[in-house]
């Protein structure tokens, strides 16, 4: 069956052909290398204490960077901090490189965003919401169109917010928080309560702005499965802490790191003894072969040496962690 | 004027449109006058008094302030402040707000010069009302004579004026308490508090220092020409002054602001 294009998304497109970089991103691109950096982020509250713990984030700009964590692990609190939602009570926090509090105005005007629900004014409509926002940025009006054009919400006319669904609702907060043409995006979990069409326009959505635009993205998820696709770097926290921050590539290593290779023969010590003369790494479990997992030739080269040694080969199975596997192995170590 | 407040503000704007609060001030602007219609309609002799009394427009304008000073303008504002104040916290707006490149002091005083304004608005549908509230029984009923005599614009503009000061420590009080609570129950039984108190505490003799109990006070002054034993206006300005300032130090002491 062929599926058809969202009109939304054609029109995204001769968007983004008629855009360009503002000077100010390209700086901030070339001389910057992260554009939210916090040093020994720590924060509590009276009913919770120590939700974040010595929180080091390393955002590098031009990045979607994807931050992980289950519920309660603190992401809307650390996100919430970044955007100066929450007093900070220790540590640094460093957005474009300058301290949030002494620029906070200069600072959010680069900022767009969106912290767990939408916030919008049910009463009014799409236009109105934006019309609103846009008296707050100081952006041309012209954006209010072009905006609701990128979400696909132009037809909705004057329906109010607070008739819209989820979907709609999240659709509308994303065109707020693109309204100032921002350089960079903070999301918390905007996915949320969409149906799988919808997290896939979102996804692409969000490649499309940081691809052509430069737009750097944090985005926040308890899935990793939700953004693997999207992020080039990868921040995961738990129970306060970070666990891990890297590049997806890292964590794919990772994931190739922790995989192995089971091998089960009719003779396990000759096995180990020709193994081992290949100078690879053996252990015996349960009276079975493990090994790291080798490249696929080289599993095909050893299946022979074996059969060509006289023994039985009965099982050879690679055992792969998934990105997933090692996601709750660090969320739960 | 700072450029950041009058963006805020133009955007506060914006969020009063359909609002319960806006459609509040309109029909609080005309309820009385349409009361009054009725009443003159029904009984055409009580206007008719008014017409024999010599001061038209000043007694008119006395009776249609009755009803208003002692309960209406007070309910009216405790309810529209805390409609317009829960705005945010019912759209779950605050972190969006305070996530803009406005200043907190332009976020505080714009809402704040939203509602003086719709105070204003008020004020100006309410004197509209009392004019018609004269005429149109006039034109529905024959028996009862236009309104020709000549108004006094100085008392109208001064007792406006007086009647409009002496509202806004209230409206300063109800600010301050709205932007605490989020939930809406809590600024208005605290606000309906307050005025049932003030009307209670009538004539206790520290009764100047209950601001919500001033537009009945006033108005029993101006009805029976007493001479006032304290200066309510000046009291007004002090508490307004106290309250707004008091106000904007919890705002932005504020530790999560959304």
């Amino acid at each position: 069956m062929q599926t058809k294009t969202p009109l939304w998304q054609n029109s995204f497109k001769s968007h983004i052909q008629t855009r360009f970089l503002c000077p100010e991103s390209i700086a901030i691109k070339n001389k910057l290398m992260y554009c939210v950096e916090t040093r020994h982020l720590s924060h509590s509250f009276s009913s919770h204490p120590n939700v974040l713990k010595d929180i080091n984030l390393q955002v590098p700009t031009g990045s979607i960077y994807g931050f992980l964590g289950p519920n309660g692990a603190g992401k809307t609190t650390s996100l919430r901090l970044l955007l100066g939602l929450i007093k900070k009570q220790q540590g640094e926090l460093l957005l474009f490189d300058k301290p949030f509090l002494k620029q906070r105005e200069t600072v959010l005007k680069k900022i767009g965003s969106m912290i767990e629900s939408p916030s919008l004014y049910g009463h009014l409509t799409a236009v109105e919401n934006l019309q609103l926002m846009q008296k707050l940025y100081q952006c041309p009006e012209t954006r209010i169109a072009e905006v609701l054009n990128i979400v696909g919400l132009s037809a909705t006319g004057s329906k109010k917010a607070s008739q819209f669904s989820l979907g709609m609702k999240q659709r509308l907060s994303l065109a707020v928080a693109l309204l100032h043409q921002p350089t960079l995006l903070i999301l918390d979990e905007p996915t949320n309560g969409l149906d799988p069409n919808g997290i896939i326009e979102i996804r692409d959505l969000l490649k499309k702005l940081n691809e052509e635009e430069g737009i750097s993205i944090i985005i926040s998820s308890h899935l990793l499965s939700e953004i693997e696709k999207l992020v080039t770097h990868v921040g995961i926290i738990s129970k306060g802490k970070m666990v891990f921050q890297g590049t997806l590539e890292n964590l794919v290593s990772k994931q190739q790191h922790d995989s192995k290779l089971i091998i089960e023969t009719s003779d396990t010590d000759g096995s180990i003894e020709i193994l081992s003369r290949l100078q690879l790494t053996v252990t015996r479990e349960n009276g079975k072969i493990i090994l790291p997992i080798p490249s696929k030739e080289m599993i095909a080269s050893l299946n022979r040496q074996l059969i060509n040694a006289g023994v039985d080969v009965y099982e050879m199975s690679p055992v792969k962690k998934d990105l997933e596997t090692i996601f709750m192995e660090l969320i739960n170590q | 004027m700072n450029n950041g407040f009058i963006n805020s503000f133009s955007a506060e704007w914006i969020k009063k449109r359909r609002s319960f609060a806006s459609w509040l001030v309109l029909i609080g602007g005309f309820f009385v006058p349409l009361i009054s219609i009725l009443i003159f309609l029904a009984y055409p002799k009580q206007l008719l008094g008014i017409h024999a009394s010599g001061h038209f427009w000043i007694l008119h304008f006395q009776k249609s302030w009755q009803l208003m000073a002692f309960m209406l303008l007070p309910m009216g504002i405790v309810l529209a402040v805390s409609l317009i104040t829960q705005l945010e916290f019912k759209n779950n707006s605050w972190k969006q707000l305070h996530t803009a490149p406005v200043s907190l002091s332009s976020i505080y005083f714009s809402k704040l010069a939203v509602l003086i304004t719709m105070l204003l608005q008020l004020f100006l549908l309410f004197n509209l009302g009392i004019y018609l509230s004269a005429v149109i029984p006039s034109l529905l009923n024959s028996n009862i004579p236009f309104p020709k005599y000549a108004i006094d614009p100085i008392y109208f503009l001064k007792e406006n004026a007086n009647y409009f000061i002496i509202c806004l420590p209230m409206l300063a009080l109800q600010f301050l308490i709205s932007l605490q609570f989020r939930n809406f129950l809590v600024p208005v039984g605290a606000g309906l508090a307050f005025t049932i108190g003030g009307l209670i505490a009538l004539s206790w003799k520290y009764i100047y220092m209950i601001p919500s109990s001033y537009t009945a006070l006033y108005f029993l002054q101006t009805k029976d020409n007493t001479v006032p034993a304290h200066n309510l206006q000046s009291w007004s300005l002090f508490y307004f002054l106290l309250f707004v300032l008091l106000g904007y130090w919890l705002y932005i002491s504020k530790k999560e602001k959304g």
